[in-house]
């Protein structure tokens, strides 16, 4: 190689380094976020955990893997009120695929699990599975240190603590009080105690529970999401199809992108804001890789 | 002379305990189904009551109405017709529980069986007479008294809760024990069988119950023998039945124990004086007499028959207070003005129609998914006693859960789809802005709100300005009803993070099933 042409390659390099860091990035591995968009739940979600590296990067053999939906209500899925049961279905597929010893599903929901359970499809797609359906049992209901901010102790089912791996499997939903209910909002079911007295400060509550539960993989059912009347919607008019999945290590960067959906930006939601400053994670899209891609 | 007692008839009364228990267990079986099955529809879980001829009458001439569903209890008059109180000593799960306990408090040698007989007997006829004149003036008492609905509200509200709580301390045993697998899957089951465990009256109910169930102490199954109106009435139509107590005065040497061991006083010896209509044709005089002197052929030709001694004087006199009796239940104020705790469950019929068929069995309180409905006490009257009412304090009306309504065994609850229910309104939600979160304290709360489960929304949140003790102003948003759109089904009350009182609450106010327990006049509002 001549001087002059290993001057010229490095002053190329360095300009590409200094205006377009994503593109080295891109080389060096999976990014940020996998941001998916398609016509069936389970391919959005296959595609997603792939664009991230695979599900082997989160879960190792012999895990015990939790995965947290949102079996909240007693609606079916074309009311967007749960998670997507086809995408519950899937991580539980993946996370056996990637050799865990045991998959559990559990949330505490607001009516009751025996109805929630059923009608979501959750439970008979994730039993479909392999994975472990069990209700939230208040025996193992314990008071833990969160460390948080304002909930400095809280119960918390041990079947999360227990757990090896956590992965956060939400969906995009309106919210009254949060504006919106996506992957923070989600830990809310992983917790007993007088959970509706947790809404007198619900941002910081979702962040204390965020910081705590620490998914190591959260995906944002973005299928169906439920624009108006939420949290529990009821028409279908109150559904969008957005056909949509998001997922990514970052929680705080994936609810962001979540907001999207709405047209929110992060700034409309002191929660990812506060989540933010305390260095939970991402508010800005821009500094994210982020892998866009259609089916 | 052989000695010896019939073989026949000590098979013929295994068979019965067989049957019995099959029978119990079938009812058991019936009463732990009756819960969300997964579906929104149940299968015919309340069967049983379609087979007592005393509901089917009671409801039909308290309510002038037919209920299609009672065709059943046609095939228990017909078997009682042709065979006698077969039903009582072969099936009905109160008299197999009453006869069980009887034997156990022989055992026990708690209940010595004594040879006296007494005329007692004929205090259920009395009560029987006075149930049907209630009847006849709409006064519909019967489901206090008749053996399925008094055993199934007894199991439903007090027995099986009485058992969760049981089953749970045992399972907190467990993980005390550190066998936390174990105790996980006893959980499991538990959640599984769906019971309720928490009712206002399970204690009343449950001494109640008890205290029948001892009686046994006093005599060999009391209830059937003295107070049972079902037995009564079949008793009065088993009178032309063709089995017949037949003693073989050849065999008999009149050792007087198979009247000394009769379940029901049907004073087998002498021949002439044996009771047909006291009969449960349980066959133990056949089994127990130790020369095979009784049993029981098939004769078409009725022959002269002892009855019970229901004396004239005190017939007339049990109807005479059974009119007056009808005034006495309609003096509370529940029947001019609505009461605001009497939430009806959805589908029940308008209150006078509801109290002349509900037979407070307690079938759609077992069947809640939620423990809503509870018995009520003296919220419905004197006569709506036991009947169902919604108290949000405990659990809601699940939107999507029309089960109450399916399992009810009269069509007081009217069968309902899931989407007809969702339609309907059993009361109307209250805001206490004296005690809610946001309208005392300024501070965010909104979870009545969230739970709120019609589309559109009946609790609406505005803005409002709060003054504060310090003197500062808040502008936080606080919950308002629209009531239009309130259905009345309580989650909010249940939900509201202020426990002991809720800061909203639910009253009867314009159930869909009312005509003047109305907020606007509909005209008013077009």
């Amino acid at each position: 190689m001549k001087r002059r042409d290993f001057v010229k390659e490095i002053t190329l390099g360095s300009l590409i380094l200094k205006f377009n860091p994503a593109l080295f990035a891109q080389n060096k591995g999976p990014p940020d976020l996998a941001w998916i968009k398609g016509d069936s739940p389970a391919l959005l979600t296959r595609e997603a955990i792939a664009t991230l590296g695979g599900m082997k990067r989160f879960v190792s053999k012999g895990d015990i893997v939790m995965v947290k939906p949102n079996i909240g209500w007693d609606r079916p899925p074309k009311l967007a009120a749960c998670t997507n049961p086809e995408i519950v279905k899937t991580i539980v597929e993946l996370s056996l695929e990637a050799g865990a010893k045991q998959v559990n599903v559990i949330d505490n929901p607001c009516n009751p699990a025996r109805r929630t359970y059923v009608r979501s499809g959750i439970a008979e797609a994730a039993k479909k599975a392999g994975a472990k359906v069990s209700f939230p049992n208040p025996h193992r209901l314990k008071k833990v240190a969160l460390k948080g901010e304002w909930l400095k102790e809280w119960e918390v089912y041990t079947d999360f603590i227990e757990a090896d791996k956590i992965i956060n499997v939400p969906i995009a939903k309106t919210h009254s009080l949060s504006r919106l209910t996506m992957g923070m909002k989600n830990w809310l079911g992983a917790v007993g105690g007088n959970r509706n007295q947790l809404h007198q400060k619900l941002d910081q509550a979702m962040i204390d529970l965020a910081a705590f539960f620490k998914p190591c993989l959260t995906v944002l059912d973005g299928y169906r999401i439920l624009i108006r009347n939420g949290p529990q919607g009821g028409r279908l008019s109150d559904v969008k199809l957005h056909k949509t999945v998001v997922a990514g290590v970052d929680y705080v960067a994936v609810d962001t992108a979540g907001a999207t959906f709405f047209e929110m930006s992060p700034q409309e939601l002191p929660y990812l804001q506060i989540a933010h400053q305390k260095g939970l994670g991402e508010i800005n899209l821009e500094k994210l890789v982020i892998e866009k891609r259609t089916l | 002379m052989k000695k010896e007692r019939s073989k026949k008839y000590r098979i013929l009364q295994a068979l019965r305990i067989l049957s019995q228990t099959l029978f119990f267990l079938l009812f058991i079986y019936l009463l732990f189904g009756t819960h969300f099955p997964g579906e929104d529809y149940i299968g015919r879980v309340e069967i049983f009551f379609h087979f007592d001829p005393l509901l089917a009458l009671a409801t039909f001439i308290a309510s002038r109405t037919i209920f299609v569903s009672f065709i059943f209890a046609a095939f228990t008059v017909i078997l009682t017709f042709v065979l006698g109180r077969v039903a009582c000593g072969w099936v009905c799960p109160l008299g197999s529980l009453h006869q069980f306990f009887s034997f156990i408090f022989k055992k026990l040698k708690l209940l010595k069986p004594k040879k006296n007989i007494d005329n007692r007997t004929a205090w259920k006829y009395y009560l029987l007479l006075f149930i049907l004149v209630g009847t006849l003036f709409s006064l519909d008492l019967v489901g206090i008294f008749d053996p399925l609905s008094l055993l199934y509200r007894s199991f439903a509200t007090s027995v099986l809760p009485a058992f969760s709580h049981g089953f749970s301390a045992f399972i907190g045993l467990l993980y005390q024990f550190n066998l936390s697998s174990l105790g996980d899957s006893f959980f499991q089951f538990y959640e599984k069988l769906a019971v309720n465990p928490t009712f206002l009256q399970g204690f009343f109910i449950g001494v109640l119950f008890i205290g029948i169930v001892l009686l046994n102490i006093s005599r060999e199954r009391f209830w059937c023998r003295y107070l049972c109106p079902l037995g009564a009435f079949l008793g009065l139509i088993s009178r032309w039945n063709v089995v017949k107590l037949k003693i073989d005065p050849q065999k008999c040497i009149e050792c007087n124990l198979c009247t000394i061991h009769c379940q029901t006083q049907a004073n087998p010896f002498p021949e002439e004086e044996w009771k047909s209509s006291e009969c449960v044709y349980c066959l133990t005089c056949s089994a127990i007499c130790p020369t095979s002197a009784i049993c029981f052929p098939i004769k078409s030709t009725p022959e002269k028959i002892s009855q019970v001694d229901l004396s004239r004087r005190k017939l007339i006199f049990t109807s005479f207070l059974g009119v007056l009796t009808v005034p006495f239940f309609r003096l509370s104020p529940s029947a001019r003005r609505a009461s605001p705790k009497l939430i009806r469950p959805p589908g029940a019929l308008p209150e006078k129609a509801f109290l002349q068929k509900c037979v407070k069995c307690g079938e759609c309180m077992k069947v809640c998914p939620t423990n809503a409905l509870q018995p009520a006490l003296t919220e419905a009257g004197p006569e709506g006693i036991w009947t169902p009412m919604l108290v949000p304090k405990i659990g809601y009306c699940e939107y999507y859960c029309s089960l109450c309504s399916q399992v009810c065994p009269t069509g007081a609850i009217r069968e309902l789809t899931v989407e007809e229910k969702t339609q309907i309104k059993i009361g109307l939600a209250w805001v206490d802005k004296n005690r809610c979160i946001p309208y005392v304290l300024g501070t965010p709360c909104i979870v009545c709100e969230e739970h709120c489960p019609t589309s559109p929304k009946a609790i609406k949140l505005v803005k409002i300005e709060v003054k504060l003790p310090d003197g500062n102003i808040k502008t936080p948003v606080a919950p308002i009803i629209d009531t239009d759109l309130c259905i009345g089904c309580g989650i909010c009350e249940t939900k509201c993070p202020v426990v002991d009182k809720p800061a909203i609450y639910v009253t009867s106010v314009g159930e869909s099933r009312s005509e003047r327990n109305q907020l606007l006049l509909d005209i008013i509002k077009e």
